[in-house]
């Protein structure tokens, strides 16, 4: 799942191969805003995931692997 | 009597929230005696039997209206029903706002309407995601009319506050809880009684009503006002929720300090810009980008900001003086997400600690001026 999810967040922010790692701070470091999280979560659904982001604060997502973590 | 308005209010408080203390330290669970208190609050806020009787008939339109759509939910998940629930659910709140062009619907204005009724909207929609699916009336009526947070937020989630109703605690968590709440209170009323009373007084009162550097004068004046006004607000409501049991989510983080207008908003009036972040923009980009509604990339995304933005300053009210508030923070959002998209030198500004000083002093003269707006003084 997490290489999947980089995956998209590569494709989402448009960052070089090997700029975002598992444990890259997303929201800190700018690369992910409100609407990048809905183009991740439309991603996600595509691959019959979902991630509740009503109940979950961004602290708790602001990495490749937590996110990968709650998904799994 | 206003929540938090003098001292008759915090000598009642303070009545009622001794018993609570000492059960607290004893370890014992505070919903019931919460539930009490904040029955005997509710009669000695709204008091006139005309506000009781506007304050009963709202709990009970919005507890039908959820467990009726709690029990059409379990049927299946129609949009329509959904969708049909909210503006009934939001309707005492519109009839209430279009009270400016007619005069006979402000007999249905009460205290703190705009908050009960985005508090009694939240449930609705985790009903309809399929985050509640059973109910209690006591634990939803106390989350709707938590007197607390009554006349200024913040706004709460109902899963969340549920499951604070429901913690056990022993007496030794409560006391760091009692703390917490008892600094937030004093915080909270120094802020607003002393910071926010001594600017209106001898700032804003003193200026005159017209001319260029009053109304500049008047800018900033009402900026600091507002916010140790509202923050100080917000920090006594957090505080009282604590010593409840209710560890609410505080509502101000050093909102100053932001370097653009998208951090702006998760600092200031947090519990309000998430609400609407999580149940408007949030769903209004998701629905676009499933349903390939526009052919940009980002369309959505400003369609949502402009959306977002003009419904806060809506909810605020109908006057044109919130309706531009709305827009004018709308367009600055849009601003802010091609700065954010088109033109990588921001984001490296954004770094650069002396740079960051200069964006945080934009920021700040961009809100005061749309605070300016919202005062109505220009119009």
């Amino acid at each position: 799942m997490l290489e999947e999810i980089i995956a998209a967040l590569n494709d989402i922010t448009g960052a070089d191969a090997g700029e975002i790692t598992p444990e890259t701070e997303l929201f800190e470091e700018g690369l992910l805003d409100s609407f990048g999280l809905v183009e991740l979560l439309v991603q996600l659904e595509q691959l019959g995931k979902t991630l509740d982001v009503a109940e979950l604060t961004r602290e708790e997502i602001s990495t490749p692997a937590k996110i990968a973590a709650l998904l799994a | 009597m206003n929540p938090f308005g003098g001292l008759d209010y915090f000598l009642i408080l303070l009545i009622v929230l001794l018993p609570v203390v000492v059960c607290g330290l004893k370890g014992v669970r505070l919903r019931v005696c919460g539930m009490l208190v904040c029955a005997v609050m509710l009669l000695a806020i709204f008091r006139t039997p005309h506000a009781l009787l506007l304050l009963a008939a709202f709990w009970a339109w919005q507890t039908a209206l959820t467990f009726g759509y709690l029990h059409l939910r379990r049927r299946a998940k129609k949009p329509w029903v959904f969708h049909l629930a909210v503006l009934l659910s939001l309707l005492p709140l519109l009839l209430v706002k279009l009270s400016l062009w007619f005069e006979p619907l402000r007999a249905l204005s009460m205290l703190g309407l705009s908050y009960l009724s985005f508090r009694a909207v939240q449930p609705l929609i985790d009903i309809y995601d399929g985050r509640i699916t059973e109910l209690n009336v006591l634990d939803l009526s106390y989350f709707v009319l938590f007197f607390p947070s009554v006349s200024s937020g913040p706004l709460d989630r109902y899963r969340r506050f549920e499951a604070d109703l429901h913690k056990e605690r022993t007496g030794a968590e409560y006391r760091v809880l009692l703390q917490s709440g008892l600094w937030r209170l004093m915080t909270g009323a120094f802020y607003n009684f002393v910071a926010g009373n001594l600017i209106w007084k001898f700032w804003l009162s003193a200026l005159p009503e017209h001319g260029f550097w009053a109304t500049v004068s008047y800018m900033y004046g009402y900026t600091f006002f507002m916010f140790f006004n509202f923050a100080g607000y917000s920090r006594m409501a957090v505080g009282t929720a604590y010593l409840l049991g209710i560890e609410q989510p505080d509502n101000f983080d050093l909102p100053f300090l932001s370097l653009d207008m998208k951090d702006f908003w998760s600092r200031w009036h947090i519990s309000l810009s998430t609400y609407l972040r999580d149940y408007v923009y949030t769903r209004f980009c998701m629905a676009a980008l499933r349903g390939k509604w526009f052919k940009g990339r980002r369309t959505s995304s400003y369609l949502g900001y402009a959306l977002t933005m003009l419904l806060m300053g809506a909810w605020h009210g109908l006057t044109p003086g919130y309706l531009i508030y709305g827009a004018y923070h709308g367009a600055l959002m849009c601003l802010n997400d091609v700065l954010d998209t088109q033109c990588k030198g921001f984001k490296s500004l954004k770094k650069n600690p002396k740079a960051a000083w200069a964006l945080r002093l934009v920021t700040f003269h961009l809100f005061s001026f749309g605070l300016l707006l919202f005062s109505g003084r220009l119009i």
